[in-house]
């Protein structure tokens, strides 16, 4: 078998094209930052993301122009304030005009879990009465439909799927066929990354699939969905990853400042994105001071046995 | 039991909203003011209350220090429960388990509704906010709803321009009209300058309360329409030494609320 293993600027080249609907994974922890600032590198255009919680790193891709239409629940940088980009995007069309579809957080999830599993929709009681249902973009009639529910009458919110065509996620570890294990707080990661019809897995580490057998219950994704592993270590940086790093605030605040102005926020790509030529290099930047900080202190519980069955009972076969 | 002398508006406020929570309830938890509201109950009057945020978590015990947002890494080490958001938005919201939603807002108006969205037309806005996330859940499938924001005249439209989360919507019946399960919806909006309900009937809000210190023409004066007055107004207790020592040295030592140090820029990376 061809190994999957590559760098991310193999894997970005590889499986991201212009005009691409792109999935990108994490909510608030396992943010494909490494990636992001890749795809910025390699100039991506006309791309349609989606993901849940934007924070700065949809800010960036927008503000870089790589990106034409949006879908996304929540875009701002988690200091809370505003993320500068795409507030200049929306309200001034720098650098170009963009298409935005907001979402709620239960049905962008919902509509992944549809993607997911192919199903045609999924009813929720969710949305009704808000705007959502009165405003859509670009999704236009593809988005929600409000019908009475066929069993008992009552008005319901149909959600479409989502799909995509290629997904990017950074988990804590992966096997080289792309077995992938993510734990913590997970949003809604695993229904979007089982949504794509190409997935690129960004972990922490890159572990023998013995390591995967041993816990397979923290498998997000099996290997056969999977087109491309890369081993980029602190790629969620500035976000989190449970058991590897903390979140950098330091850094949220120090983009906030940054990009505050057109001029700024250009300064940063050219510094930060442009001027680096990978992830080594950026977090060589960040500098091991701030890398030492951010390492979390132990918090293991016992580890769990899933206990080995490997023989019948001896009357069973007899 | 005896009665601070010293607190703040923002303290009165987080006093107020840990007050309508019981002990034992089950919480939705949004971020901002919500956070320490709902850890303040806990660790005072309502140590059995289960708190649950959006992104899958379900909170076991109070962090040591305090989340500055729902998917705060902190979260990850002091939590019962933690997976995806159809577990919590999911099997806990939707199912209706939840008593009360707490929420933050930009903007909340007479019935309710709330604006998380934007200022100005929605397909071409003065002003982009940040976006719903999970409060449109929370305010769409809970059945109490309380909003806690700041008293400021630009918060409180008579209309918001974009109704992100869904209160009464225009009053009387039409929230159960629109789809949205009876007996949900806000139940309180609480600010630094008082409470409010709504009425059982029109569904628009008034003033059930205000604060010590306080006055009706203040609170009025934060509206941008002319807010109706409940017959029976009431003043609320000032919080007790022990709510504001617990918020100051137990909760928040460093002021990431109380002082608002969350935000603070930093000039140098």
């Amino acid at each position: 078998m061809k190994s999957k293993i590559m760098t991310m600027r193999e894997a970005i080249r590889a499986f991201v094209n212009d005009g691409d609907v792109v999935y990108l994974g994490g909510f608030l922890q396992h943010e494909p930052y490494a990636a992001v600032h890749e795809i910025i590198r390699q100039e991506k255009r006309r791309l349609t993301v989606t993901k849940s919680a934007g924070m700065i790193a949809l800010d960036q891709m927008i503000g870089a122009g790589c990106i034409d239409k949006v879908i996304s629940t929540y875009i701002w940088n988690p200091l809370p304030k505003p993320a500068h980009a795409l507030r200049r995007c929306v309200e001034k069309e720098i650098p170009h005009k963009i298409q935005m579809e907001d979402y709620s957080f239960l049905s962008l999830t919902l509509a992944y879990f549809a993607g997911a599993l192919d199903l045609p929709f999924v009813a929720t009681k969710t949305l009704l009465g808000s705007d959502f249902t009165k405003h859509s973009s670009f999704l236009g009639e593809n988005k929600l439909k409000i019908v009475e529910s066929p069993f008992n009458g009552e008005k319901v919110c149909l959600i479409a799927p989502l799909k995509h065509d290629v997904g990017i996620i950074q988990v804590q570890r992966v096997d080289k066929e792309g077995n992938a294990q993510a734990w913590g707080l997970m949003g809604d990661s695993k229904y979007g990354i089982n949504s794509c019809s190409k997935v690129i897995i960004c972990a922490e580490e890159i572990v023998d699939t013995e390591v995967i057998i041993k816990d397979p219950s923290r498998t997000i994704i099996p290997g056969f969905k999977v087109n491309a592993v890369v081993e980029e270590p602190f790629g969620a940086h500035p976000s989190y990853v449970s058991g590897y790093y903390d979140m950098d605030w330091r850094y949220f605040s120090f983009y906030d400042k940054a990009t505050e102005t057109l001029d700024g926020f250009e300064d940063y790509l050219k510094e930060w994105v442009h001027g680096v030529k990978d992830r080594s290099e950026y977090m060589k930047k960040i500098g091991k001071k701030t890398l030492e900080d951010l390492k979390p202190g132990p918090w293991s519980g016992s580890p769990v046995d899933y206990g080995y069955c490997g023989r019948f009972q001896e009357d069973y076969v007899s | 039991m005896k009665y601070s002398a010293d607190y703040t508006h923002i303290e009165m406020m987080i006093v107020a909203g840990s007050r309508e929570i019981s002990n034992g309830q089950i919480l939705a938890v949004g971020t901002q003011w919500p956070i320490i509201t709902a850890m303040l109950a806990k660790k005072t009057h309502a140590p059995d209350v289960a708190i649950f945020y959006e992104g899958g978590a379900v909170i076991g015990s109070i962090p040591d220090r305090i989340p500055l947002f729902t998917g705060d890494p902190c979260v990850a080490s002091n939590a019962v429960l933690l997976n995806d958001s159809l577990d919590t938005l999911g099997m806990i919201l939707h199912a209706g388990h939840p008593d009360i939603a707490l929420l933050p807002a930009a903007n909340v108006d007479k019935y309710g509704n709330i604006n998380t969205t934007c200022f100005g037309d929605y397909s071409k806005p003065l002003f982009r906010l940040g976006g719903s996330g999970g409060a449109c859940d929370f305010g769409s499938l809970a059945k109490r709803v309380i909003t806690m924001l700041e008293h400021e005249k630009q918060r409180f439209p008579e209309k918001v321009d974009f109704i992100t989360t869904p209160g009464y919507l225009d009053g009387s019946n039409s929230r159960e009209e629109s789809g949205l399960k009876p007996d949900t919806g806000p139940s309180a909006v609480i600010t630094t300058l008082g409470i409010f309900r709504f009425d059982k009937d029109t569904r628009e809000m008034y003033l059930d309360t205000y604060y010590p210190g306080g006055s009706v023409e203040e609170v009025k004066e934060g509206f941008q329409w002319d807010i109706k007055v409940s017959e029976n107004l009431k003043v609320a207790d000032p919080p007790t030494e022990a709510y504001i020592r617990v918020l100051r040295e137990e909760l928040d030592p460093l002021g990431m609320y109380l002082k608002d140090n969350r935000a603070k820029p930093i000039l140098t990376l």
